[in-house]
């Protein structure tokens, strides 16, 4: 392949046009040539031979594939296509429906094209002014790290003048020093935090109790790790995973432990971090997710999308729902405004942002009330007809009520193992491992049976069918007294009969003005759902879901799944949509990323041995702060869940962890200085580097020298990176390669070689070699030969996944076969008994106002009268005032209210203007979490792009804006494009301990332009998540570049806020009910269970689009020609229409006679 | 000025050329009921031809919401304003059509944008007609409504700007009915800009000459559709040939989608253009400003398809859309199964009506593996 120089590239492509070209062929002749006749253009031409310009510039030399994952969930392969060495053109590769399974079942050509804006606009990004150009290193942290990490003798702080994060100079320094360097600071950090010494020093510097004491005086625990994702790269992200489990090496080295001993680095989630988990799924089913692959659209009759905006997130997958409708399917949008997905819908209902469950409940009632209820799925499945001891609040146990009671023995995809017997490797597990002392711990439950009239017990491996033949007939309803074997009496009552008791609160008026839709919409989408028993699909999306009370969304949506059996059909089930999670597809993942490294496996052809050191813990903690959640007198996080101090982090792939974390100021004025190292693995210069210490420049997705494997949740597909012909266009490395070069590094400097040992395959150029070993382990790819996946790749094709079904269905198997779910009871569960639920009041499936996002008193549990199963905790048994509503107290508070009460109260924050709920959706413009990076797909992004940035005080070609009903625009003074500024809490938004006159406010402050969109409802404002936030380096450009571009100097970074962010109005919120060490559940990965803290399935969930905020306006959006935003003038906006317009809009430019 | 027939308007218009119909008509149906608005096919265009100097606010293919959506501002607004009220009577237009409606001494009547119409050429972006203040229920035809409008050259067959051109530099090639502006003779008078009233013919004002969308013609004369098209991930558009209405070929996708179903529709066909783009309307929306839109046959259109689930072969024909890159001539559909044929009668691509189930075996034998949907 020729290669041509950059600038050579850019010279040449700036006479592309195609009439230059022409022209300059022709130029003198041209001018001298007579007008030649043309009698009729419409039918003779004679100059056609200038069509050759756009032949020549439409040919290629050559194409190659690669593929195109950010987090977004698809994954396509796409071809490049190649001239002179330069990628110009990318194009999808309509190969989706040749890709084959190993027994040669094909997809079809229905799921192709595959591609996106974002995925062609690759071309501009590949070359971009913000690809990281090499290792760089932050001047005043290579001083702090030459000199030898000096640090204070008591407290052992780095001085604070090596520490000023994005005001500094970045230093582009050769790899193998900035592996050392690296290397040096992994090795000082460990030591100093080792031992009751290391654990002295982070007391001074002020961490909580609980986190020093988890740190245990072990230095590698300081040490975090995330891979941003990881499922988009099974080796080069998931690699970081791999080096902090090496790390236990390094551990043996400075503790002087044997490896049984020996701890290595920690892990932060990535799912939960998103908060892209649905909390409540693992408290319904115990696993992870219930969803389904968004194909399975095709074989529904009804569905019902519940804040998900599926045509502008999930973009390649949009055609099935549209074509569903063609075929006749029914398509009902539940959103907080009209958006992009209204406009397929047959239905829209517009709800208040954050009352989903309420508007659940409400459904629930009118499918109760109305007898709609399938009662056979309900018995059979769920924990509705098991009985609750009125005393205690727990479920009844078999024990309580039958003398001398033995727990069932279980069989039903289950494999009990006594004591020392290991479990068996994941793709031979055929029911799920159970300990037995576990499998003691739970028990047996107790059902009411109508026809014997008396409680009789009911095993977890009594569902469906296997209850069918119990030949029990449960009853549904009831209150009994029951004698229990210690001689007393308890009154017990179904689980239905107390959530029927609490659902009476949601009658229709009361969910009308609760949720502000209206009644007859309630009805009709009760009726609807019950009408299509196991035909409705149950979309969740994460609109809701970024709420504090999302579980209770999910606990509640999942009853009106279960009351109309939408649960594990191809036609009606559930499902949850964000971002790319499940890793557990790949479940031969260990091998890879938990192979011992005291006990590597050498041999390309065996399989690892494998051994996990690493322990986990949600980034939330970081996000709050580097601190658990203690209220008052509690500490509201469970000993699994507590975190440790961070001093160290290193993550790839990821700007969401550190550039676009909730209250991003916040973290960066008041967290950030106590963290001494931040390293980076990026390709493109985000906010997360503006503000790290190292950022390695890796390899873009065009130019990998290793392959890796992706998969998919919302599609079957598993997509192979394959490696690229393309010469590296910068000074790059693959993201495997930094953490092959740390280690080697760290092997010299800790004196054990095994350090790097562990990467061998890595400097062999074999990496295939642990992608053929996760393929072997993996349920999902045993029988796929990795390289030959490498080679369809090659060419832009990908292969089926190995489910049981396709599409893939969660639940399907639990419906259709009567496996257990992954609970104690093996039942849906809507009840939780756990002390801490009951304690907070959430044993039962309640509705809980959002925490900030309401213009009423946050985080209130509504019921509309007392209720015998609702006996929460209030704030004074936690030290707390009754009238203390700040921000950290409503995390915990459980106090109760009516509907009519609440109606009464205001945000705690209304009296200082607060006035607007602040949603930050997903949009098309980015993929999931990845803002706009390009010009050419900024300049679409909004109403407000320019190419040619005529208004010089926008910070790029396009500009970040809020969506406002114009009513409430009017009321405030905001015209249409005015420029307004946006402030939350003052407590603690931007960030806790703002001044005016702090120059860091300024930086942090959300300025926007305001644009009125009639689709939103009056109290709610939108802005879209995907745009880059201003640093100091942006705010310095914008104020001091005569042309106002908010470019960061030296970096490159683009903002395309003037200031601030959207992350200025947001903060990291935690919610107990996720931090317990009770919960049972399954583990992430294979058929096991384990109960508390599991990283991305039951830990911390956070909650972006909790957001109350104050509007102002801040300057016009006028120019000093015209004085308001132009189109205003044209009147061509709402509320401003001239007469053309308005005639246009009422199409009366027409008549038909 | 001579006569010339447009079926469009269903009568004889004047124009300033004779019509001699091309060997084949370019053609495309875009169906606006399943487009996101994910602007890919606006991202393949302008990567293909419109990134260089000159070019950067060139947008061959767009898409804008309706009603508040305009690239380039307030288009459609400003032609309508300047046609003025127009009528229909059945299915013939008894208005002016743009060239009826010229001054003296211009082709058709019009307007050159001012430079900063083509800024925000994403206005309106996902805005409705109609305001929601609180919470709502309503089903169709929604009363609060946004739609997307795709918009490319239509390659008419009686361009605005091949009339206006003083230079006679654009011409329609006499193979397939596409448009082009010669970049060789073309001096920059922007008529043609004026002229159209789809403002789709572009002024550079680096190199001083008119551009336009091509069809992508080096991709039509390999067999391949348009970037547009085999980028649209929402499967909204087919190309193909289309036939006067006295030589349909039912089994051209395009020719039967418009001709036969009359499901998809010309483009402000009062213009008197002889548009090449053929839309089906979006089914959500109140008929009465579609109808401005696309002319008299709105209702019909969304009747037949909102029955499409018992029409398998319009069914067939929607479905093929984004199926391959190929240009297809020729369509059938049989058993539920869609197949798509070149001109040589080859089969080029087959989709199913439905995507099949398939359950496989919980225990893997062969490869000793539980095959497991919750992993």
């Amino acid at each position: 392949m020729r290669t041509v120089s950059r600038r050579r590239f850019l010279q040449a492509t700036a006479s592309t046009g195609a009439a230059l070209a022409a022209a300059a062929l022709l130029r003198d002749v041209a001018f001298l040539q007579t007008i030649p006749e043309i009698a009729n253009p419409l039918t003779f031409y004679p100059n056609r031979g200038w069509e050759k310009v756009y032949r020549d510039l439409y040919r290629t030399d050559e194409q190659f594939a690669f593929l195109c994952a950010p987090n977004d969930t698809h994954n396509c392969l796409l071809n490049a296509h190649v001239r002179n060495g330069v990628v110009t053109r990318i194009e999808p590769s309509y190969l989706y429906g040749s890709a084959i399974d190993v027994d040669g079942r094909q997809a079809s050509h229905r799921w192709d094209p595959r591609a996106c804006s974002k995925g062609l606009s690759l071309v501009r990004r590949f070359y971009g002014d913000r690809r990281v150009p090499g290792a760089m290193i932050r001047r005043g942290y290579l001083t702090w790290a030459q000199r030898g990490f000096p640090r204070d003798a008591a407290t052992g702080a780095p001085p604070a003048e090596h520490f000023q994060r994005g005001k500094d100079e970045w230093v582009k320094v050769p790899w193998d020093e900035a592996f050392r360097i690296v290397s040096a600071a992994l090795v000082n950090t460990a030591t100093t935090y080792s031992g009751p010494t290391g654990q002295q020093r982070l007391t001074r510097q002020g961490y909580d109790e609980a986190m020093v004491q988890t740190q245990a005086g072990i230095g590698t625990q300081v040490l975090k790790f995330r891979g941003g994702m990881p499922f988009l790269g099974a080796t080069r992200i998931f690699g970081l995973y791999r080096f902090a489990n090496s790390l236990a090496l390094l551990d043996a080295k400075l503790r002087g432990v044997q490896p049984d001993q020996a701890v290595g680095g920690r892990m932060w989630d990535s799912y939960t971090w998103h908060t892209d988990l649905p909390p409540g799924d693992p408290m319904v089913t115990g696993q992870q997710t219930v969803d389904f692959e968004l194909f399975t659209v095709e074989h529904a009759k009804l569905v019902t999308l519940w804040g998900m905006n599926w045509i502008a997130t999930k973009m390649p997958d949009g055609h099935w729902l549209t074509e569903a409708r063609l075929r006749g399917t029914r398509i009902i949008a539940i959103s907080a405004e009209y958006q992009a997905t209204a406009n397929k819908a047959d239905e829209v209902i517009i709800l208040r942002p954050g009352t989903d469950a309420a508007l659940a409940f409400g459904v629930a009632k009118v499918i109760i009330d109305e007898k709609l209820y399938d009662e056979q799925f309900v018995t059979r499945f769920t924990d509705l007809p098991l009985l609750v001891r009125m005393d205690t609040l727990k479920k009844l146990q078999a024990k309580d009520v039958v003398p001398g009671y033995r727990p069932a023995a279980l069989t039903n995809f289950a494999r009990v193992l006594p004591p020392g017997q290991a479990g068996r490797p994941v793709p031979q597990q055929d029911g799920l491992e159970i300990p037995e002392a576990m499998r003691e711990s739970w028990g047996d439950y107790v059902v009411w049976d109508s026809r014997s009239n008396g409680p009789r017990p009911v095993s977890r491996d009594q569902v469906g069918t296997y209850f069918d033949s119990t030949g029990i007939t449960p009853a549904l309803e009831g209150t009994w007294s029951v004698r229990l074997v210690d001689g007393t009496t308890v009154q017990v009552r179904t689980i239905f009969s107390l959530q029927v008791e609490y659902l009476q609160t949601y009658d229709a008026a009361t969910v009308s003005g609760l949720t502000w839709v209206p009644q007859d919409g309630i009805r009709q989408l009760a009726r609807q759902i019950a009408a299509n028993k196991g035909g409705t699909l149950l979309v969740r999306g994460v609109g809701p879901n970024h709420f504090f009370n999302a579980d209770n969304k999910d606990r509640a949506i999942f009853l009106v799944a279960a009351l109309t059996r939408n649960i594990g059909h191809h036609g009606g089930t559930i499902g949850a949509y964000a971002g790319n999670y499940r890793i557990s597809i790949f479940n031969g993942l260990p091998q890879y990323i938990a192979e011992d490294p005291f006990n590597l496996t050498t041999d390309p052809n065996q399989p690892a041995r494998t051994r996990s050191y690493v322990r986990a813990e949600s980034a939330h903690y970081f996000n709050y702060g580097d601190r658990p959640l203690r209220v008052g007198n509690k500490n509201f996080t469970g000993k699994t869940h507590m975190p440790t101090p961070t001093k160290f982090m290193w993550f790839a792939n990821s700007n969401s962890l550190l550039g676009n974390i909730k209250g991003f100021y916040d973290v960066m004025h008041n967290t950030l200085p106590k963290v001494e190292t931040i390293v980076v693995n990026e390709w493109w210069w985000t906010l997360s580097c503006e503000y790290a210490d190292v950022v390695f420049g890796v390899d873009s997705w065009a130019e990998h020298k290793h392959p890796d494997m992706a998969g998919s949740v919302t599609n079957p597909f598993v997509t192979v990176y394959p490696r690229s012909p393309l010469k590296r266009i910068f000074d790059t490395v693959a993201d495997i390669e930094t953490f092959a070069g740390v280690a080697k590094a760290l092997a010299a400097e800790a004196g054990d070689r095994r350090i790097a040992d562990v990467w061998q395959f890595v400097d062999q150029g074999r990496t295939d070699v642990y992608l053929q070993r996760i393929c072997d382990a993996s349920t999902t790819l045993r029988g796929y030969r990795f390289l030959e996946m490498e080679t369809k790749a090659k060419r832009g094709e990908p292969v089926l996944a190995l489910f049981r079904t396709y599409p893939k269905v969660i639940g399907w198997e639990q419906t259709q076969e009567s496996r257990p779910w992954y609970t104690r009871t093996g039942r849906l569960e809507f009840y939780r008994d756990e002390d801490e639920f009951i304690e907070y009041g959430e044993n039962l499936s309640i509705y809980r106002e959002p925490v900030d996002g309401t213009p009423y008193e946050g985080n209130v549990i509504v019921a509309n009268r007392p209720h015998p199963a609702l006996r929460p905790t209030q704030p004074a048994a936690y030290g707390l005032g009754a009238d203390d509503l700040s921000t950290e107290t409503r995390q915990v508070r459980n106090v109760v209210m009516s509907w009519a009460q609440l109606e009464t109260t205001r945000a705690a924050r209304a009296k200082d203007g607060l006035t607007h709920v602040f949603i930050t959706p997903k949009y098309r413009h980015g993929a999931h979490t990845t803002p706009t990076d390009v010009d050419t797909t900024a300049v679409l992004f909004g109403p407000f792009g320019d190419m040619y940035r005529r208004d010089k005080r926008m910070p790029w070609v396009n500009e970040a804006y809020a969506d406002i009903n114009p009513s409430d625009a009017k009321a405030l003074g905001v015209q249409d494009g005015d420029y307004i500024w946006i402030d939350a809490d003052p407590a603690d938004r931007p960030y806790r301990g703002w001044k005016p006159d702090d120059p860091d406010y300024k930086v942090s402050r959300l300025m926007c332009r305001a644009r009125y969109y009639t689709g939103i409802p009056r109290g709610v404002l939108r802005m879209w998540f995907n745009m880059y936030q201003a640093s100091h380096g942006t705010v310095a450009a914008h104020e001091s570049r005569a042309d106002g571009l908010a470019k960061s100097k030296g970096s490159n970074y683009q903002s395309s806020f003037r200031y601030g962010g959207h992350q200025s109005a947001t903060r990291a919120w935690l919610r107990p009910t996720l931090l317990t060490d009770s919960m049972f559940r399954k583990n992430n990965i294979g058929q096991t269970m384990g109960s508390g803290f599991e990283s991305d399935v039951y830990c911390a969930n956070g909650a972006p689009k909790e957001s109350f905020v104050r509007i102002t306006r801040a300057e016009s959006g006028g120019t000093a020609e015209i004085p308001v935003w132009r189109p205003v003038a044209l009147g061509l906006r709402p509320t401003a229409e001239n007469e053309a317009m308005k005639q246009y809009l009422a199409g009366t430019y027409v008549r038909t006679e | 000025m001579v006569k010339v027939f447009n079926w469009q308007i269903n009568r004889e218009m004047e124009y300033p050329y004779a019509h001699t119909p091309p060997a084949k008509q370019f053609a495309a149906v875009f169906d606006i009921n399943k487009c996101i608005a994910c602007q890919t096919c606006t991202m393949a265009c302008k990567n293909a031809w419109t990134a260089g100097r000159g070019q950067e606010y060139m947008l061959f293919n767009n898409v804008e919401t309706k009603p508040y959506g305009f690239y380039p501002m307030g288009w459609d607004v400003n032609i309508l304003r300047l046609l003025g009220p127009q009528t229909w009577r059945g299915p013939t237009y008894t208005g002016k059509t743009i060239f009826e409606a010229a001054p003296a001494d211009r082709a058709a009547v019009g307007y050159i944008p001012e430079n900063e119409d083509w800024a925000n050429p994403n206005i309106g972006e996902d805005e409705a007609l109609g305001t929601i203040d609180g919470g709502a229920y309503f089903t169709l035809p929604h009363p609060v409504w946004s739609f997307y409008l795709q918009r490319v050259c239509n390659h008419c067959t009686y361009p605005g700007c091949l009339a206006a051109c003083p230079r006679k530099a654009i011409y329609k090639r006499p193979e397939d009915g596409i448009v082009l502006v010669d970049q060789e003779r073309c001096r920059g008078y922007r008529e043609c800009t004026r002229s159209c009233p789809f403002k789709k013919v572009m002024y550079n004002q680096v190199t001083r000459v008119a551009e336009k969308c091509l069809a992508c013609y080096p991709r039509i004369e390999q067999g391949l559709q348009p970037y547009c098209t085999v980028t649209c991930i929402g499967r909204i558009r087919v190309n193909g040939w289309i036939h006067d209405p006295k030589q349909v070929d039912p089994e051209s996708p395009v020719d039967f989608m418009v001709h036969v179903r009359k499901v998809a529709l010309p483009l402000y066909p009062q213009f008197g253009l002889g548009v090449n783009i053929y839309y089906v309307p979006p089914i959500h929306v109140p008929p009465r400003y579609l109808t401005q839109m696309f002319g008299p046959g709105v209702e019909r259109a969304i009747d037949t398809y909102r029955r499409a689930k018992d029409d398998p072969e319009l069914l067939g024909a929607l479905l093929l859309m984004g199926a391959t890159p190929r240009w297809i001539e020729k369509f059938r559909v049989r058993d539920g199964i869609a197949m798509g044929y070149d001109a040589r009668g080859a089969e080029i691509v087959r989709v199913p009506l439905t995507e099949p189930l398939h359950i496989r075996p919980a225990f893997d034998a062969a490869r000793a593996v539980y095959r497991q949907n919750i992993t």
